[in-house]
This record gives C-alpha cells, sequence and structure tokens, in this order.
C-alpha cells in the first residue's frame, strides 16, 4: 500500500510539473501581449484622400425572412447615376444565388474540392426576380425582356443582360424598383443555411459595376473568383423571427418587436455591398476599438476563440488604421461561424467580417484566429475601400491584403506570426515564401481569377507570390519605403476602383525605377530569380620563382612550398539565373575567421568575387539576410568547408528516434 | 516467492547498471534509425552553408519550410526507411531489454552467461510483444469504434463535447493500452525470473495476467511515475533548451543541447528501470 501510495503521489507530481511546462512551451510570448502598433517612420506625408465615394448604385431593400425555410422575400430599390461617359441602353444584373440553382451552373459544374467551397450543397439555392420596372415609369416589366442567360452560357442564370427602354444620358439617374424571392441553398461557399444558421451573402440582385467608358464589369459567378461592385448607400430593413440573432453590415438605425417578430433597419454608406447573418445561438460581445463600435457574433462555448479575435482586432485596427488610412466606418461586425458551417467563414464584406475554427483553435501554440481575423480585417482596406475588380485582378485585394496581413502579424508576434511553441516558430512571410516557391512560376499573377488552372495555383500564386513580391521588394529597397508607397496608393485610391497601372503608377513616383521594374516582371512576366554559387577556388600567391639575372648575378629561387604562401587569390563566381535583377549581398568567410561583406547589383548573370588576402577563403553565403525572398531556390545560395554540417539535426534526429523506441520498444 | 526473495530496493549501482544498458542500446539502434534523414538533409544542400544546420532553427521557420519544399522526395524516402530501421530496432533492442532485467534480478551474474540467457529469450519476448501489439491495437480499434457510435448520439451535443468525446475514448484506449503494456513487463519479468525452467509465452502472459487480476491497482500505478517521468524528462528538457540555449552553430550550443536530450532520456530510462525492478517484484509475488 505504501508504496502504491508512494508511485501515485509521485506520477501526480510529474504530472503537474509537466503540465506546466507544456503550458509553458505552448503559449507563444507573442500571445501574451499585444504590443501597440509599431510607428511608420517619422510623421509620414499622405496624399490627400476621398471623404466619401462617388456612388453609383444605391440600395434600399425590405426583406422577410423564413427561417424554417430559408427563404426570403424581398423588395428592392435601386438608385442608380450615370456616372459615365457614354449613353446607356441596357442595365447588367448580377444574381449570384443562382450559382447555386443546379448542377449546369458555371459555379457547380466546375470541378469541386480544388475550389473554395468545401462540399457541394444537398439542396439548392436561386434567387426569383419577380418584377423589375422603373419608378414613376409606366409600370413595364422590365424583366420580361432580360436575356434568359449568362452570356454565351445557357446553362448560367448569374450573369443577365436587362435592355432600357429609354436610354440613359451620362449623369442621369434612374430608380428602379424589383420584387425577388430568395430560396437559400445548404451552405456553400459561404452563402445559405446549415440548421438554424444562416450567412446572406451576395442574397440579392445587384447591378454590374459601371466603368468609366460606359462598359458594365459584368461576368457569370466563377467558383474561384470573387466579387466588383459600385460604391453606394444601403438601407435595408429585415423582418426576421424574433428567436434570431442578427449581424448585418453598417449601423443598426432600428429594432422592435411584434408578434414573435423582430424589424430591424440597417444602413451603410459609401460601401459596395450588404450581408448579412441570423442564428438563434448566437453569442453577442460589443466593444469600442480605436472608435468604431466592434460586434461580434460567436457560437456558445467558444469564448477563447472570441478573446482572440477581439485581440486581434485591438491590435490590427489601429495598426491597419495607420498604414492605410483611418476605417470610415463606425460599425465593425465579425461573425464566427459555427463549426458545421465552416464554409461560411474566412469572408470580408464592408464592416462585415467572418472568421472561423474550431472551438479550440487557440490551444498548441497556433494562431489560426489571428490570421483569419486580420487577414479579413485587411479587406476592409483590400477590396472594402480599394474595390479593385476581384474577377479580373485578384491579386490587387487578396495578394496586397496578404502582405498587409503578414506584415500586421509580424508586427505582432514576431517571427511566430502563424505558429509558437516548443522553440520553434513558422511565420507567415515563410509560409507565403513556400507556396510562392512551389507553384509561384506556373502562371502570371497578374491575371483573371478564372484564368487560373486551379484553386490551388490561384491561392499560391494571388495570395502567396504576391506576397513575397511585395515583401522582397520591401526587404530589398526598404521596408518603409515599400510600406510609405503602399499607404500613399491605399490613400490616393480610398473609395476607388484601382487598376494594376494605378498601383504601379504610384508605386513610380515612390520607389526605385528598378523596384517598379521588378514588380511589373513579377506581376506580368512570371519572372523568377535564383542566386546560386558553384565552386570557391583558392590559389596561393607563392613568391616569384625561377632564375632571375640582376645587377648582382644570376639567382635561381625555388618555388615555396603551398603552405608557406603568404597570399591566396580567393576567387567564387555567383550567378544570376532568371530575369529579375534584384541587388544581392554576398558573406565571406575565411580559414583564420575574418568575414567581408560584397554587394552585387544584380545587374549581369554572372559575378566574381575576388579577394586577395593571407587566408584561405572557406565559405560564401549569397543573400545571408534572406531579404531575397523570390529566390527559386535557397539551396545552392552557398557553400562552406564545415566540418559537420548537421550538428543540431544529428542530435534531434537520434533524440526522437531515442523517444520513439522507447514508446515503441522496451 | 519461489525462486529468491526480491530485494525490494535494487541496489542503485545494479539499477544504474541496467539503465546504462538500455541507454546504450538505443542511442546505438536510434543513431542507426535516423542515419537516413540525415543523410537525406545533408543531401538537400540546405545544411551546406558556413551555419550549417543552425540556419534551419532559425525564428520563422523560412529555410526550415524550404528544406522540406527542396528535398520532399528525399526526406520522404529516407522517412520510410528510417520507419523500416525503427521497426526492426524495437524488435532488437528485446535483447538489451531482457540483459537489463536480468541484470536487475541477479546483478552477479557472468556477462557471457546473462548474454546467453538474454539471446535464449528474445524469441519468447518477441512473440510476447506481438501477442501485446495485437491486443493493443484491438484496443485502440474498440476504442475508435465506440467513438464513431457515440457520435449520432453526441450530434446534438455542442462542439466541445462533440470533439471531446472521441478523444477521451482513445486516452482511455491508451491507457488500457499501458496497463496492458505493464502486464506485458510482469510477463517478461517471468521469462527471465524463471531463467532455465522459463514457461513459454503463453505461460508467462498467462501468470503476468494473473498477477495483474490480484493487484491490478498496482500495475497501474507503478506504471504511472514511469510514463509521467518520462515525459517531465522531455518536456524539462525542451524547455531548458528553448529558455537558455539558442539554436545556434556554436560548438557550446550543440554540446547543452545533445547534454540535456540524453539527459532526459537517461531520466527516462531511469523511471523505466524502476518500473521494471517492480514489474520482477510482482512477478515474483504472484508464484
Amino acid at each position: 500500500m505504501r508504496r502504491i501510495t508512494q508511485d501515485l503521489l509521485l506520477g501526480v507530481v510529474f504530472s503537474a510539473l509537466s503540465a506546466g511546462l507544456l503550458r509553458a512551451l505552448l503559449l507563444s510570448p507573442g500571445a501574451l501581449a499585444a504590443p501597440a502598433a509599431p510607428p511608420l517612420g517619422a510623421a509620414p506625408v499622405w496624399p490627400a484622400s476621398a471623404e466619401s465615394a462617388v456612388k453609383v448604385a444605391s440600395y434600399e431593400i425590405v426583406a422577410k425572412f423564413d427561417g424554417e425555410h430559408h427563404r426570403i422575400e424581398a423588395r428592392e430599390t435601386i438608385h442608380f447615376v450615370n456616372r459615365s461617359s457614354a449613353v446607356l441602353n441596357e442595365l447588367w444584373f448580377h444574381l449570384y444565388l443562382n450559382a447555386f440553382k443546379n448542377d449546369k451552373t458555371l459555379f457547380l459544374r466546375s470541378p469541386f474540392g480544388a475550389g473554395r467551397s468545401g462540399d457541394k450543397a444537398k439542396q439548392y439555392g436561386y434567387v426569383d426576380v419577380k418584377k423589375l420596372s422603373v419608378v414613376d415609369g409606366d409600370g413595364q416589366d422590365l424583366w420580361l425582356k432580360r436575356d434568359r442567360h449568362s452570356p454565351d452560357d445557357p446553362e448560367d442564370e448569374t450573369d443577365l443582360r436587362v435592355p432600357l427602354e429609354h436610354p440613359l444620358e451620362p449623369g442621369q439617374t434612374l430608380d428602379l424598383s424589383l420584387e425577388f424571392e430568395d430560396q437559400l441553398p445548404e451552405l456553400v461557399e459561404r452563402t445559405g443555411f446549415v440548421d438554424s444558421f444562416h450567412f446572406m451573402g451576395q442574397w440579392f440582385p445587384k447591378l454590374a459595376r459601371l466603368e468609366p467608358n460606359g462598359s458594365f464589369a459584368h461576368f457569370a459567378f466563377h467558383p474561384q473568383s470573387e466579387f466588383y461592385a459600385d460604391f453606394g448607400d444601403y438601407d435595408v430593413t429585415l423582418d426576421v423571427p424574433s428567436a434570431f440573432q442578427v449581424g448585418a453590415t453598417g449601423s443598426k438605425l432600428s429594432e422592435s418587436a411584434s408578434k414573435g417578430r423582430t424589424l430591424l433597419r440597417y444602413h451603410a454608406e459609401n460601401v459596395h455591398d450588404f450581408a448579412w447573418t441570423a442564428w438563434d445561438r448566437f453569442e453577442v460581445r460589443s466593444e469600442r476599438i480605436a472608435g468604431v463600435q466592434v460586434r461580434l457574433l460567436y457560437p456558445p462555448h467558444q469564448q477563447q476563440n472570441a478573446d482572440a479575435e477581439l485581440a486581434s482586432v485591438r491590435f490590427a485596427l489601429p495598426h491597419f488604421n495607420a498604414r492605410y488610412g483611418a476605417y470610415p466606418y463606425p460599425t465593425l461586425t465579425l461573425v464566427h461561424p459555427p463549426e458545421a458551417a465552416s464554409n461560411a467563414g474566412g469572408m470580408e464584406y464592408p464592416t462585415l467580417i467572418t472568421t472561423g475554427g474550431p472551438w479550440y483553435s487557440t490551444f498548441g501554440g497556433g494562431h489560426f484566429i489571428d490570421v483569419v481575423t486580420t487577414h479579413e480585417l485587411g479587406h476592409q482596406w483590400f477590396y472594402g475601400l480599394l474595390a479593385s475588380n476581384e474577377h479580373a485582378e485578384p491579386f490587387l485585394d487578396e495578394g496586397f491584403n496578404s502582405y498587409a496581413e503578414a506584415e500586421a502579424l509580424e508586427a505582432r508576434f514576431g517571427a511566430a506570426s502563424v505558429f509558437g511553441a516548443f522553440g520553434q516558430s513558422v511565420s507567415s512571410t515563410a509560409l507565403n515564401r513556400l507556396f510562392s516557391a512551389a507553384r509561384g512560376a506556373d502562371e502570371k499573377v497578374a491575371q483573371g481569377a478564372a484564368d487560373f488552372a486551379t484553386f490551388r495555383s490561384l491561392g499560391a500564386i494571388v495570395y502567396s507570390r504576391t506576397a513575397t513580391v511585395l515583401a522582397t521588394i520591401a526587404r530589398v529597397y526598404g521596408r518603409d519605403r515599400v510600406n510609405h508607397a503602399l499607404g500613399v496608393y491605399t490613400r490616393k485610391f480610398r473609395f476607388q476602383h484601382p487598376t494594376t497601372a494605378d498601383f504601379l503608377a504610384v508605386m513610380q513616383s515612390e520607389l526605385d525605377e528598378r523596384a517598379v521594374t521588378a514588380l511589373k516582371l513579377s506581376f506580368s512576366e512570371r519572372a523568377t530569380v535564383d542566386y546560386l554559387v558553384r565552386e570557391i577556388s583558392n590559389a596561393p600567391l607563392s613568391a616569384a620563382a625561377g632564375v632571375f639575372d640582376g645587377p648582382s648575378g644570376r639567382q635561381e629561387k625555388k618555388p615555396e612550398a603551398p603552405h608557406q604562401a603568404a597570399e591566396y587569390a580567393s576567387r567564387v563566381v555567383v550567378y544570376r539565373h532568371g530575369v529579375l535583377q534584384l541587388p544581392v549581398d554576398i558573406a565571406l568567410g575565411f580559414e583564420d575567421g575574418t568575414k567581408q561583406l560584397r554587394h552585387w547589383d544584380g545587374g549581369s548573370f554572372t559575378f566574381n568575387v575576388d579577394n586577395l588576402g593571407p587566408s584561405r577563403l572557406v565559405s560564401v553565403n549569397v543573400d545571408p539576410e534572406q531579404r531575397i525572398l523570390l529566390d527559386d531556390d535557397r539551396s545552392n545560395n552557398w557553400l562552406s568547408t564545415r566540418g559537420d554540417p548537421a550538428p543540431h539535426c544529428r542530435d534531434g534526429a537520434l533524440y526522437a528516434a531515442q523517444i520513439l523506441l522507447g514508446a515503441l520498444g522496451p | 516467492m519461489s525462486d529468491q526473495t526480491l530485494n525490494r530496493t535494487t541496489p542503485l549501482s545494479t539499477a544504474a547498471a541496467a539503465g546504462m544498458l538500455l541507454w546504450i542500446s538505443r542511442t546505438l539502434l536510434g543513431s542507426l534509425v535516423s542515419y537516413p534523414l540525415l543523410l537525406a538533409i545533408r543531401g538537400s544542400g540546405m545544411t551546406s552553408g558556413p551555419d550549417g544546420d543552425a540556419v534551419l532553427f532559425q525564428p520563422g521557420s523560412l529555410l526550415l519550410l524550404e528544406l522540406l519544399r527542396v528535398d520532399a522526395v528525399g526526406l520522404a524516402a529516407a522517412a520510410q526507411v528510417s520507419l523500416l530501421l525503427l521497426g526492426l530496432s524495437a524488435i532488437f533492442e528485446l535483447i538489451p531489454l531482457a540483459l537489463a532485467l536480468d541484470w536487475l534480478w541477479r546483478p552477479k551474474r557472468p556477462l557471457c552467461e546473462r548474454l546467453s540467457r538474454g539471446l535464449s529469450l528474445f524469441p519468447r519476448f518477441l512473440l510476447l510483444g506481438v501477442i501485446a501489439l495485437l491486443v493493443q491495437a484491438a484496443l485502440m480499434l474498440a476504442a475508435s469504434l465506440l467513438g464513431a457510435a457515440f457520435k449520432p448520439v453526441l450530434a446534438s451535443a455542442d462542439e466541445r463535447l462533440r470533439s471531446i468525446a472521441p478523444l477521451a475514448l482513445l486516452g482511455l484506449g491508451l491507457i488500457a493500452c499501458g496497463w496492458f503494456g505493464g502486464a506485458l513487463d510482469i510477463a517478461r519479468a517471468t521469462l527471465v525470473r524463471r531463467g532455465a525452467r522459463a514457461p513459454s509465452a503463453r505461460a508467462a502472459f498467462a501468470h503476468a495476467l494473473l498477477c495483474l487480476r490480484a493487484q491490478p491497482f498496482r500495475v497501474l500505478i507503478g506504471l504511472y511515475p514511469s510514463v509521467a517521468g518520462s515525459a517531465l524528462g522531455l518536456l524539462a528538457a525542451a524547455w531548458l533548451l528553448t529558455r537558455f540555449v539558442p539554436a545556434s552553430g556554436s560548438n557550446v550550443a550543440i554540446a547543452l543541447s545533445f547534454g540535456a536530450h540524453q539527459l532526459a532520456m537517461l531520466f527516462a530510462i531511469g523511471w523505466r528501470v524502476r518500473w521494471l525492478g517492480a514489474a520482477l517484484e510482482l512477478s515474483a509475488e504472484g508464484d
């Protein structure tokens, strides 16, 4: 009995100590405190930025929600202004919800699994427009004259043309009235329902973006694509069963309940979309952060995730404000969908973002919640305020936002921005570089979302390659300069629809010509770079030997033994493969322990590093600070005559094998 | 007790000798197991720079991920070879285990005789290991099936319960496996104690199960400090190294890292040896 007690006591003590150590090892330093946003150099000078958008399409919607049958009945009024230079004879409508109407739509007939979404929906969804007429017009139903399908695609009804009865001159306004009904699909691509959880994204008939030349930027809903729309004001009244908690774009103006239903009115100005969610099990937390009323909706029992999400906003909102201009809206809504509806997670809409992750996401040293929250919050700038065409140039929002996300996370957590535990850390920059190097040269960065071969390719190139290009330029030409240049871009094109050309024009004014060339080549030409070394040579320089005739007669000098040489001529040749020309440092190490740093502008294809000195050259390391994240292969950047090149690995591998043997064997 | 009255406190020198024997064998076999991986890492070129493999452990893991990218095929192949070697090593480590048990039971036996006994017991140790492996696999399978069976029942429960319940069942399965592992050690101890009169593996196992039935909690709780002590040693080494020893290429850092790891291993083996002594005692009490 005494022995049992002794063993039990020992076991308990050991377990308690182990638990303490495990906790210490799992807690990364960055998780403990959220430092203030680092200043962006001394008092940066920013260009003037717009206070509001040029409004083209504003929407008033009154919607009645049936949570049991997952349906919405709604009336919609669109106030449209022809801000283009052309006379308009037609309108283009996006009916994104029709992407889930049947298996033949462009969206659902595309290969699944490789797209953004997970499983196909078991219950289909669609939007039926009942009537479209001009307000104060002759009451004619324009919808009857619509095209029946998307251009060149008889199976798809997500991109429909409606001819106008009368031409619309530049500057003229047109008020349209619609009646429509939604049948929500089982959750797919962020929209739909799972049990009583509902998420309504792209749920209403929406005008395509009117370009300045009078063309509409319209497209059928492709599974790899996102959206593009004009700015406007949204006034949306939602009639929902009172049991549901609702989160929506904009500010809640009023709320009234009657006979088991609640009427909620939301209003948002200078936005280009309106999304909302309804669930009868949401927990709600509210907090004022950097002058913004932040409201978080999350599933029961996920307090730790909620804490992490609010902590992320507390850091990232002021950080992004300083970097890219102040968030201009009074509210921000965060939605953490339940686990069964995880497809709804990780998406951005104006003033509303969805995060996600299982309840244990904050355990184990990973920063998954912080990564998702920071990324989606960053979209309030990259696409929210800089409303570029996500269909045609997805890298302008997803890629730039991935850079912004990594920069913010590393400002907060340092190198452990994705993971930090057991003395190991993984940074966002390292992960972006990994995906970029693996697939980055497969396709062009600057191409349409639907043009990418697969969503994996799009993910690696649009998100990771773009972020890696920007991070490389920042490391090579100065982080402050690049961040400042991005800040100029985000302020100059706030509430606008910038293009690649707009971005490059700003970079042209803020950065060196070579940096801009590298950006252009990287985005448009699949340009790559790989610095490499092949061998080190050391030639002993001895005193001249041979027969010499001098004033004092003929003298014979014998060759010295190599070890007696006074000097060595050392050479290493550094090669550049690929067309990207980026300046690079080269670290040289000599036998006597001395070191030298040489600089190469990267302009030529080879660079001879010569040295005349008393010691042999024993090591070379091209880009020792790892500035050129675009370098295709880092394993050929160095050479060394070092004895055992892998002592840590030897120790670690032996230790791991011993542990496994202990667990498996006796 | 039929053979010998077991001295409850095994002399420290004897325990140390048995422990050293296990550590040496584990180190040699561990070196063998890890060698293919080490070769793959060296062959990748990622450690050819002036800082060797210290670059792989820099904050952010940029170059560690690069190693995984540039040498994924080589590392995968090496890992397969290492796994094969691990399996073989686990089998061959039964010989030093038999020697260590024998050392604990009869500290003064001549080395040749001890070696000969260890080798002669190897087939029965192996058979015991196979039986135990099959039973433990069945236990884990049962735990996993039970978890799957509970899934519909838990469909309406909250997310936490839905994900914790199968894990808890697997945890219970692991405890049962550990318990069964304790019985396995008692069976091994029985074989060692009986020496020339050693029963068949099946009979030894039956004897161990009798011991387990007679004193179930003593087996379970006797194993507890061994398992918890091993975990403590490993975690303490990890904590000390992450706090005080940066992964630089310096010789001091490498020596400290190696020292801490091997101390942790010795600590774990020490507790294992203590349990083996207890297993001998339990086996003798069951006679």
